[in-house]
């Protein structure tokens, strides 16, 4: 445990210079990683989550043997993640410790908030804040975005993270969207000079304008409404921060450059995969810009129907009707696994320091359920990518013998992180120990 | 709350314990409304999606682009309109919401648009007289009250100084007219009950307030200038001024496209858009396919509720649709029409009767490859009847058989759902109501066989046998469950709550003056607008002062906390 919280900003180190060089030549010509990246730790640390609905079938997911390298192998569902291997981590055996009683989401929201979900009569929401947004609190306040949702699935209205009950941060589903407003107007690649705009600073002004009607009617309002109203009041503030730091110098690390736009959205139909691979790619380099450091990832949703390529059936439902040995709820897996791998190796293409972006990063995958047929909530599909700035082993299979608490996996990546936290989760998900195993 | 997944024969009980209640409480009501009914403290409630378009385009024309999607509607005990009382706006969304202030205002301040707004000319590059005389009309209809002379006097400031440092008053006002836009008082509906009536100080919605909610319900947008002038003058509460108003609004045509709302987010229209269907499986599938059906629905509604007037329990049953060519090939009739939609009589001996034949629903309510008695029964139950479904219990085996020489259809295969007693209790009152659309695949089309073997589409419903789809619509038409829950689901979009256990005496008067009115939607619908219902407002306590902040220089952060259930540890 590092117990590191230096986050040395790199903003401003390139301010006035102009350069247009080709992108490995950009550091090493003005020697930035000499400057900025002899250690490690000097970049900003990440955190992430990629979820997917309905769970795996266990038997066939948990790796074969334990320990580090060699030690373990792949099972068939962790297949396609074979080219990460060594940067990889599952953590198998573990359980989500709070009631099972809403199908889906309580092991979601569960792993997720270490609290069980509310749930009056079917609508169902979180009690608290989900991991990212925990961690977004804490890592969000020096970046453009507090923390950045995508996901594959078209509509994907909802999403898997919550600020509060009922206050979902939806996922932007689509490319070209998320293209304007990560690289659109405002975007300023390193290395060249920000454009002044008259209009930023008048924007600011219309937001006080807006921020102080919202004090005014907070008084007036009940408690559930302050709190409706406090949230989007914070919304204003990062965005007034946004608009502070878009007239200042671009940000300066060496990876990052507007790339290239997608097509519009028309052009992905309803490949849900291709779509969700354009979105990754995004989010990579709005990382590599360090355009935020919290991000979540929901290819599909729990409960999700989504008919995968091929399939016979959406795959809620194959979970549950289809025969054992369920070949078609195990291609759907590796259907997801295949998009794990892609974010991750999105990340992994991006040069960072003497690494890559990855390094810099811990990549949570998770899904709402172990075996989907039941509903199942211990041996809890986790696992995570990068070794965020070197703190967390990798290439690892750890095995839990003693259906240990899941939640002291979100314990430790909290503190991987560098935030002082003695305890995560209430009642019988309340831990009050990491994972030490995992661990550097 | 039902304790529900603990014991398996226990949510069947409460099921059926619910069920008995509900029928129950259809008794013993008067004619006159409860002169104090139990109502929730005010919430406000976020303008829905379309709400905000239909507003945007009532403040300035619908001829402009709105960016659609910025925040997405929550559901909650199935509408929309009660998840908009409890929906926060997320960062996104205020980003969104910003973006698309200044996407609108850029449109209205172009030459050919302005005048809709600026009826003055500006004599200087800044000119406070003209662009108070442009948003203070604009700042009224917007936030829907009177705009204080301080706010005002802001938004003025605003323009001015925008207009100084870009050197144009036009590009100034653009800067305004996002500030309006931005405001709480825009995005949300503020309806908090500030008048007190009368001696015993009951809180009513004051005359803006009331205007509001009037136009949100039946018109799903901001009120009209005429609302607003009779609200500024005290007027629109007296009761015979609201009474004219109400016939107003309900023949104009904007009534149409507001309850056209109420319905579509009743059965979760939306959905529609949002098809994922195995094209390999149902031919007929197409990217349209979902807007058609959805518009079949709409035209049935409208044409009940508003040009026939009728029985909305009709709905169910009657032989008359509205089709378009797409339709007509998937329900293998004769077109109506070449070009959009017409009226269709699918005759005596036809195969469709009403709402639970048409592809919407029968769509929306199957899984991507095959049709779902679970999920057709579920719906019925839940939104039709309003009746709570106890979740499945988790941790059990819920694996359906595949087809087989002794099981080929799915009702041979569901068999587990119906005998197994961990499962039955549940899904006997779903699936056997939901068999009874075995006729219609997962989008629609009508068949007579599945996989090779002949369809059996006869069930129960609450203990009464029925032969196929046609009888079963008629037992759940004539069910008081349906009619009751049609006033119920009313009630929740018209106050944005679902029912509380206290507002039976309530829900019991409105069902009976359904039943007076023949089950006619418009006059029914006026009766709860006049009522102390609709006007009086649950009591306030207010937030108050903002506590002072624990720790000076740290930002509070508000929520995140995680908020134990019950107070526990």
């Amino acid at each position: 445990m590092s117990g590191c919280s230096r986050r040395v900003v790199l903003r401003g180190v390139l301010a006035g210079a102009s350069v247009s060089l080709a992108l490995p030549a950009l550091e090493s010509v003005l020697g930035l990683s000499d400057e900025a990246l002899a250690d490690g730790t000097a970049f900003p640390r990440r955190f992430g989550v990629f979820f997917w609905g309905n769970g795996t079938l266990p038997h066939r997911w948990t790796p074969v043997g334990e320990g580090l390298g060699d030690e373990w192998q792949l099972s068939d569902q962790l297949q396609p993640l074979a080219s990460i291997k060594e940067h990889l981590t599952v953590v198998s055996g573990l359980e989500v410790r709070v009631p099972n009683v809403i199908p889906h989401f309580s092991g979601a929201a569960g792993f997720m908030c270490g609290v069980a979900p509310l749930g009056e009569e079917g609508d169902n929401t979180v009690a608290g804040p989900t991991i990212d947004q925990i961690i977004a609190a804490e890592l969000g306040g020096e970046t453009l975005y507090r923390s950045l949702e995508i996901g594959g699935r078209p509509g994907g209205g909802g999403g898997i993270s919550y600020t509060g009950p009922h206050s979902v941060n939806p996922a932007e589903r689509s490319p070209f969207a998320f293209f304007e407003r990560l690289f659109g107007v405002g975007f300023t690649p390193p290395g060249e000079e920000a454009v002044v705009d008259p209009s930023l600073a008048l924007r600011r002004s219309v937001l006080d304008a807006v921020s102080s009607r919202m004090s005014a009617l907070k008084q007036r309002v009940s408690q559930q409404d302050r709190q409706r109203l406090q949230q989007h009041e914070d919304g204003i503030r990062d965005l007034e921060l946004r608009l502070a730091r878009m007239q200042a110098n671009p940000i300066s690390l060496a990876s990052c450059a507007r790339p290239d736009q997608p097509d519009d959205d028309g052009s992905f139909g309803d490949d849900v995969l291709l779509r969700h691979q354009a979105l990754c790619d995004l989010l990579a380099m709005a990382l590599a810009c360090d355009q935020t450091r919290v991000f979540t990832d929901v290819l599909t949703k729990p409960v999700s129907n989504y008919l995968f390529p091929g399939m016979e059936s959406g795959h809620h439902r194959l979970t549950h009707d289809e025969p054992d040995p369920q070949p078609q709820v195990h291609e759907c897996v590796l259907f997801c696994m295949q998009q794990y791998r892609y974010l991750v190796e999105a990340l992994q293409a991006i040069p960072e320091g003497e690494g890559t972006l990855l390094d810099h990063c811990i990549v949570l995958g998770t899904s709402g359920v172990s075996l989907g047929r039941t509903h199942a909530l211990d041996e809890f599909p986790i696992l995570y990518a990068g070794s965020g700035g070197g703190v967390l082993k990798t290439g690892m299979h750890y095995r839990s013998h003693t259906r240990e608490n899941a939640s002291a996996v979100l314990l430790t990546c909290m503190r991987s992180l560098g935030m002082l936290r003695s305890e995560f989760g209430v009642d019988d998900a309340r831990v009050t120990d990491g994972l030490s195993v995992l661990e550097l | 709350m039902l304790a529900f997944g603990s014991i398996p024969i226990g949510p069947f009980r409460a099921a059926l314990l619910l069920c008995l209640l509900l029928a129950l409480a259809g008794c013993g009501a008067g004619q006159a409304p409860p002169s104090h009914p139990e109502l929730p403290e005010p919430a406000l409630r976020r303008l829905t999606e379309a709400q905000y378009i239909n507003a945007i385009e009532d403040l300035f024309g619908a001829d402009l682009f709105v960016p659609a999607g910025i925040e997405p509607d929550l559901r909650v005990r199935g509408l929309y309109s009660v998840g908009a009382s409890l929906a926060a706006i997320s960062p996104r969304g205020v980003e969104g919401f910003e973006r698309a202030s200044y996407t609108v205002a850029a449109q209205v301040m172009e030459v050919d648009r302005r005048e809709r707004v600026v009826s003055c000319t500006p004599d200087a590059i800044v000119d406070p007289d003209c662009a108070r005389a442009a948003l203070a009309p604009l700042a009224r209809r917007a936030w829907r009250r009177t705009v204080d002379e301080d706010e005002l006097e802001q938004l003025i400031e605003l323009a001015g100084a925008s207009a100084q440092a870009l050197g144009d008053f036009y590009q100034g006002l653009e800067f305004a007219l996002a500030t309006v836009l931005q405001y709480p008082d825009f995005l949300y509906r503020v309806e908090l009950g500030n008048s007190v009536a009368g001696d015993d100080g009951t809180p009513l919605f004051d005359d803006f307030e009331l205007a509001s909610r009037l136009s949100f319900l039946l018109w799903n947008s901001i009120p009209d200038e005429e609302l607003l002038d009779l609200a500024e003058r005290g007027e629109l509460s007296q009761d015979l001024v609201l009474d004219q108003q109400l016939d107003r609004m309900l023949s104009s045509e904007r009534a149409r496209k507001g309850l056209r709302a109420w319905f579509a987010d009743l059965l979760h229209l939306a959905d529609l858009d949002e098809l994922y269907k195995d094209s390999v499986t149902f031919v007929h599938m197409s990217d349209t396919l979902g807007a058609s059906a959805r518009e079949e629905t709409l035209l049935l509604f409208e044409d009940i509720v508003f040009d026939q007037d009728r029985d909305l329990r009709e709905i169910l049953t009657t032989r008359e649709t509205f089709l378009n060519r797409e339709l007509a090939t998937l329900y293998a009739v004769q077109a109506p029409v070449r070009e959009g939609f017409a009226p269709y009589d699918f005759g005596a001996e036809g195969q469709r009767r009403g709402l639970l034949n048409h592809a919407s629903l029968l769509t929306l309510n199957s899984h991507p490859a095959s049709s779902s008695p679970t999920l057709r029964g579920l719906f019925i139950r839940e939104v039709l009847l309003c009746q709570v479904m106890p979740g499945a219990p988790a941790g059990v085996d819920t694996s359906i058989p595949p087809p087989s020489e002794v099981a080929r259809t799915l009702r041979d295969r569901v068999q587990q759902h119906l005998t197994d007693p961990a499962c039955g209790g549940c899904h006997r009152m779903m699936d056997l109501l939901g068999l009874g659309l075995e006729n219609f695949d997962g989008i629609g089309v009508y068949r007579s066989q599945d996989n090779g073997a002949d369809i059996d589409a006869s069930g129960e419903f609450e203990e009464t046998e029925f032969a196929n789809h046609i009888e079963m619509a008629e037992l759940v038409a004539q069910s008081e469950d349906f009619s009751d829950c049609m006033t119920t689901q009313v009630f929740r979009a018209a106050l944005g709550q679902a029912e509380e256990p206290g507002q039976n005496a309530s829900l019991d008067w409105l069902q009976e003056r359904f039943a007076a009115h023949d089950y006619r939607l418009l006059p029914t619908l006026k009766d709860l607008l006049m009522s102390p219902l609709f006007r009086q407002a649950g009591e306030l306590h207010p937030a108050g002062p903002e506590p002072v902040p624990p720790e000076p220089g740290i930002a509070p952060a508000v929520g995140l906390e995680p908020q134990l259930p019950g107070g526990s540890r």
